[in-house]
């Protein structure tokens, strides 16, 4: 393997190319740095989180828990309760990082988010669905809440495909999808009962509490489908930042680019958002944070990466809680991606920015 | 048939249900700087963006190398035919030499992200371009003139025989029309078939070594420039009269409109 840094690598391009016979593939440096470093922080994070808690264990219960050298009851703790809520957490929280970044993408809008879009609304309703009319368990919201986000991006791809191709027809098209959505929401809600609307309330904050291994499984099968997909996607989806006429240039098939990075954020999200409830401003957040770490807009896998962390850090805070209660995950997310995106914009005012 | 490279065949093509030019029959001679003339709203634009495959016409076709262009892979017509659409997009903060790169696109993959061959074309290009000293700055930095020849690097790097542009002069102020236009000269004259749509007719007659002239979504005249701007056609397709002259610079027709044209018509 030859490693050769472009001659024209200065400031914010420099970029390492690997090489392996007729292989190649191409590293910015500050993307590898910014990526690395959500990961490290990530890790820290969620060490911290298995090793506090309602119980803490402290970092050596945890190691030895963690090697088979613990008690039953310390095994238990990390095992059944704190790594599959952590874990799923990572997961959901990759997944609406990269479905952020890619809606992001596609309208070429800093506001594209699944929440802006009327996916969220739409794993809503199919939640609503699910808890009100049938009575259902968790199981069958997950599913439906899988299944209302997806159809809400097909709705969406299908009510803008082969116009105009810019991404405002897409955003307008989402706050339509997303404003019909949220009154059929309201008007479930009010056909319940208390309980129900509880309940109902309470998925739509988003939580992780008491996920298990299978839910935590799930999310992982979803995200490491994603990933591949915008492995594949993601020169293709560079060069359609170029404008659509200069990626049809370019050889850009970009049709099925755009329809294939539709549904899988659509699927992303649907994955997230059916196991931890439509945590709040993850998606918009993340590839704000990623974008202003690595200095392009282009890093979709950073975007993951501060994704989970958002999510992890939240999470850990949630627990936490305020006093001896502990909040749903959502209020720490909303509360905590609020004031950083209204930082954020003061901070780059006053730098001239924006 | 003609054994031109790219040529449009019964070509109905528009937008939508609209259809700007029906029946149109164009061949783009190899080796020619061609040029596409004609009012506002002629078609020359649509032309040009159907022979790019942006457009897809609704009846006859399009043919690349003899062969229908929509049934051929698209990165495979990106080996042959580049693009320089009317208003590309920089990405915020992109890099003269990212985007230069991003040209290499259809000689790229997965796995074959970086190779030693893109390097070499993309320090080529910009050397061809004179932009090797803004490598490093960012494009929205740039002048119009020099982000044009920053553009013209990127579609260059695709490394393709034939090159198309849509108005590469528009917005610009005439010394960067002119660094531009020549730039073309000279990427002609190294052997590539050019296709260009220009506003300006004395700047067509100089450059191109073909003319295309379009009303209303039909060629009215096709040629050598020296045969083609004469008073009558540019009073068919223009509706302005006119004398030539010959350009003092390089003898080729200079287009002079009519004193108080408007009036006396």
């Amino acid at each position: 393997m030859t490693a050769a840094t472009a001659p024209h690598a200065e400031g914010a391009g420099r970029a390492t190319a690997l090489r392996l016979g007729g292989l190649s593939v191409r590293v910015r440096h500050r993307t590898l740095l910014a990526v690395l470093g959500s990961l490290a922080a990530l890790a820290a994070v969620a060490l911290w989180s298995a090793a506090t808690g309602s119980t803490a264990l402290g970092l050596e219960r945890v190691w030895d828990a963690l090697t088979g050298q613990g008690t039953k009851g310390d095994e238990f703790i990390l095992w059944e309760l704190r790594l599959p809520r952590l874990a799923t957490g990572i997961a959901v929280g990759a997944c609406m990082g990269l479905s952020g970044a890619l809606f992001q993408n596609l309208t070429r809008n800093p506001l594209g988010s699944p929440d802006i879009l009327g996916l969220t609304q739409g794993a809503t309703s199919g939640a609503l669905v699910a808890i009100i009319l049938t009575a259902s368990s968790l199981q069958l919201t997950t599913v439906f809440a899988a299944a209302g986000a997806l159809a809400t991006g097909l709705l969406i791809w299908a009510l803008t495909r082969g116009g105009d191709p810019s991404g405002y027809r897409l955003v307008l098209v989402g706050i339509g999808v997303a404003a019909i959505l949220a009154g059929v929401n309201g008007y479930l809600l009010t056909r319940t009962s208390i309980v129900d609307a509880f309940r109902a309330v309470y998925w739509l904050t988003g939580d992780l509490s008491g996920r298990d291994w299978d839910q935590a499984g799930a999310v992982a099968i979803v995200l490491a489908a994603g990933i591949a997909v915008v492995a594949v996607l993601s020169r293709s989806l560079d060069a359609l930042r170029l404008g659509e006429a200069t990626a049809t240039g370019l050889g850009v098939r970009v049709g099925a680019s755009r329809m294939i990075a539709l549904v899988t954020a659509s699927i992303l999200t649907a994955g997230a958002v059916a196991v931890a409830g439509p945590l709040a401003f993850v998606a918009l957040a993340a590839p704000h944070i990623a974008a202003r770490l690595t200095g392009s807009t282009r890093s979709l896998l950073c975007s993951g990466a501060i994704g989970a962390l958002i999510v992890t850090a939240a999470d850990m805070i949630a627990v936490a809680g305020i006093g001896e209660r502990q909040l749903p995950t959502g209020v720490v997310t909303g509360v905590l991606g609020g004031v950083y995106l209204i930082w954020l914009l003061i901070a780059q005012r006053k730098k001239g920015v924006m | 048939m003609t054994a031109s490279p790219l040529a449009a065949q019964d070509a109905t093509i528009g937008y939508g249900r609209v259809a700007i030019s029906e029946g149109l029959n164009v061949d783009i001679p190899e080796g020619e700087f061609t040029v596409i003339l004609g009012p506002n709203a002629c078609g020359k634009s649509t032309l040009l963006k159907a022979l790019a495959r942006m457009l897809k016409p609704s009846a006859g076709r399009v043919l690349l190398d003899g062969k229908d262009i929509h049934s051929q892979p698209t990165r495979a017509v990106a080996r042959r035919l580049g693009l320089l659409p009317q208003s590309p997009i920089a990405p915020d903060g992109i890099t003269v030499a990212d985007l230069v790169a991003r040209g290499r696109y259809p000689h790229q993959g997965i796995l074959r992200q970086w190779s030693p061959e893109d390097e070499r074309v993309v320090a080529e290009v910009m050397a061809a371009t004179d932009i090797t000293e803004l490598a490093a700055r960012g494009v929205d930095e740039l002048s119009g003139g020099q982000r044009q020849r920053v553009w013209i690097a990127m579609v260059l790097a695709q490394q393709t025989p034939l090159l198309l542009l849509d108005e590469p002069t528009t917005y610009l102020d005439i010394t960067h029309q002119i660094e531009v236009l020549d730039l073309c000269a000279k990427l002609h004259r190294e052997g590539r078939t050019l296709v260009a749509v220009l506003h300006d007719l004395n700047q067509a007659a100089r450059y191109a070594t073909h003319l295309i002239a379009m009303r209303d979504g039909a060629v009215v005249a096709e040629g050598a420039p020296a045969d083609i701007v004469t008073a009558e056609t540019v009073r068919e397709v223009f509706d302005l009269p006119c004398r030539i002259i010959a350009d003092p610079e390089s003898g080729t027709p200079l287009v002079i409109p009519s004193a108080r044209a408007r009036d006396l018509v």
